[in-house]
């Protein structure tokens, strides 16, 4: 009989991260997730057995090693293993603001936050997907994070840095039957975007809609994801199109 | 048991005390000393280049076990214990070893995290005893994680941190001590071996305490480690032995397990279980034919289990020829190759 696929989301208690815990639990996986705050992960955590879903939730900070080897070996100990990594946790820093006026400490915390804990969490989740020669790594990125925006500060930068580090795990990870990939989600209406684009007057995208993406990415072995980089909104606008 | 004992010193210059990472070179590049098993002669070379003593159709088994925090310090009343887990025993009860009081069946100690633990019996072997802690599973290994240290042992000065305590593959969390001998591995060294054509398998050992403190040494004929052999890994183990390529264990933990897990026709089969096997001089090795390990102490058993790969005699040569050219001992030290080598003509 196959097992039902075991997926680890950092970040899970807000935004496009709470989305898509909701979205998988909809689809039966086992979820394994963590966030910082543990008041909004055990809302989460009840609202996903509530869906009749599995799940391990760990309060957790995926920047912090001993945090990332407690809330994996909890997991590998109760699930057996990871079939999928989201790797969505990040922070914006500070609202708009210019490079000039950004506060290094700010700078420095951002970057430390959003790339270490990519790097963290897919460095120990990879053994046991390298043994089993099967795994699904996705990271999430940005548009900030193939071009500069002004005022978008560290945050953009740091998925500079996340798109590299995607992109040398892909080239390193060839023939292992494990995919490393990345997803723009595009602007979505979440309080991160909030924190970024305070007076936003364009339209923004619902979570709970992107989710949908990523439930396909997630789930549908036919898609070769290895090494991609995906656009949650062309993939929406292609749905709607074939409508 | 202790029959090798006092035919050799470690001087504290070769206790390994410090990861090659922060010693600034990787953790493939400890020395190897390849010791021939069959005529005992050595050569030197670094751990990097183990490839070129292995040929295509070899098999290496790795334990990727993972090493738990397993130390955590509490208190009996003022009194300060700390307390070191061996063994699971059930999803809330460990055998372990209780350092800082003598402690009485019946008594109970304060853990961090609103953890306790009762002494509820006496352990396999003296001096463990078994304790039931006040959670289980998931909420048992979460406290773990909070509060628990890795085990460091005397010659260690720096407490490092527990990924110095992992193997690159670990993946299966249970060990309290480093599966050691799989410690110099790296998936670059993996994936160069691969490409030779090398087979790799993976089992569990979950390594229990191998030193109880105070000139103490584990009883090997009453010491309990639980393992698991992986169908895909038992396949491998009898099919290499089959087309008569080397099965060569990484680590004694797996040559524990796979010997095992030895049936009476030979084969290796696939299983999950406690092994309290021996392994000793004069013992027929049925599945595997060389071992990748660690210098080892005199007084462990380990040494006794290195004694059924190649003559004692030999062995002990091979040892001091390590101890004279500088070699590290311990889980930071460098590694030793031992296997038939004129199969690789």
């Amino acid at each position: 009989m196959k097992k039902t696929p075991v997926v680890m989301i950092t970040g899970a208690s807000k935004g496009l991260g709470r989305a898509l815990t909701l979205a998988l639990a909809k689809v039966g996986v086992r979820l394994a997730i963590c966030a910082r705050g543990e008041m909004m992960l055990r809302k989460i955590e009840k609202e996903v057995l509530s869906l009749g879903a599995e799940v391990i939730a760990v309060q957790a900070d995926v920047a912090d090693i001993r945090d990332v080897n407690r809330f994996v070996s909890i997991v590998e100990e109760g699930f057996g293993g990871v079939d999928v990594l989201i790797n969505n946790a990040s922070i914006f820093g500070p609202g708009p603001a210019l490079l000039s006026d950004y506060p290094e400490h700010d700078f420095a915390e951002v970057l430390r936050v959003n790339v270490m804990n990519p790097f963290l969490v897919t460095k120990r989740v990879l053994p046991g997907m390298l043994i089993r020669k099967k795994g699904r790594i996705i990271n999430l990125t940005s548009e900030a994070g193939k071009t500069g925006f002004a005022e978008w500060g560290a945050y953009g930068i740091s998925k500079f840095a996340v798109e590299g580090l995607t992109q040398t795990w892909a080239d390193e990870l060839q023939d292992t039957g494990v995919s490393v990939s990345m997803v723009d989600p595009g602007e979505m209406n979440t309080e991160m975007h909030r924190v970024a684009v305070p007076e936003c007057d364009y339209e923004l995208e619902d979570p709970n809609e992107v989710a949908k993406v990523f439930v396909a990415l997630t789930l549908d072995e036919t898609i070769d994801l290895h090494g991609k980089r995906f656009e949650a909104q062309s993939f929406l606008q292609e749905k709607r199109d074939e409508r | 048991m202790m029959s090798t004992a006092s035919s050799f010193q470690v001087p504290k210059y070769l206790n390994a005390h410090t990861p090659a990472e922060y010693k600034g070179i990787q953790r493939d590049h400890v020395r190897l000393m390849t010791l021939d098993s069959v005529t005992g002669d050595c050569s030197h070379n670094y751990f990097n280049k183990l490839d070129s003593y292995l040929l295509e159709g070899d098999l290496l088994v790795l334990n990727n076990s993972r090493t738990i925090p397993a130390v955590l310090k509490g208190k009996r009343g003022k009194q300060t214990i700390e307390i070191r887990l061996s063994r699971k025993l059930t999803s809330n009860e460990w055998e372990a070893l209780i350092v800082g009081g003598v402690v009485t069946v019946g008594e109970k100690i304060d853990l961090p995290g609103g953890l306790a633990a009762t002494i509820t019996g006496i352990g396999a072997e003296s001096p463990l005893l078994v304790l039931s802690f006040s959670k289980n599973g998931l909420d048992l290994l979460e406290i773990l994680y909070q509060y628990g240290e890795p085990l460091h042992y005397e010659y260690i000065e720096t407490p490092w941190p527990i990924e110095m305590y992992q193997t690159v593959y670990a993946s299966v969390p249970g060990s309290v001590e480093m599966p050691s001998a799989g410690r110099a591995f790296t998936w670059r060294l993996l994936n160069k071996l691969k490409k030779k054509g090398v087979n790799i398998a993976y089992l569990q050992l979950h390594a229990g305490l191998s030193y109880y403190g105070n000139d103490r040494w584990p009883n090997p004929n009453k010491h309990l480690e639980e393992f698991c052999i992986p169908a895909e890994t038992a396949e491998l183990v009898n099919k290499t032995r089959k087309n008569n390529g080397r099965v060569i264990a990484v680590g004694t933990t797996v040559v524990r397990a796979l010997e095992t897990a030895v049936n009476v026709n030979g084969n290796v089969e696939p299983q999950k279980g406690i092994t309290s096997l021996y392994i000793q001089k004069g013992y027929p090795l049925k599945a595997v034919a060389g071992l990748i390990t660690g210098f080892h102490e005199p007084e462990a058993s380990h040494l006794d289990l290195l004694s059924a790969f190649i003559d004692k005699g030999l062995l002990m040569k091979a040892y001091k020829k390590a101890l004279a050219d500088g070699y590290l001992w311990h889980e930071f030290g460098d590694m030793n190759l031992i296997l038939p080598m004129g199969e690789r003509q």
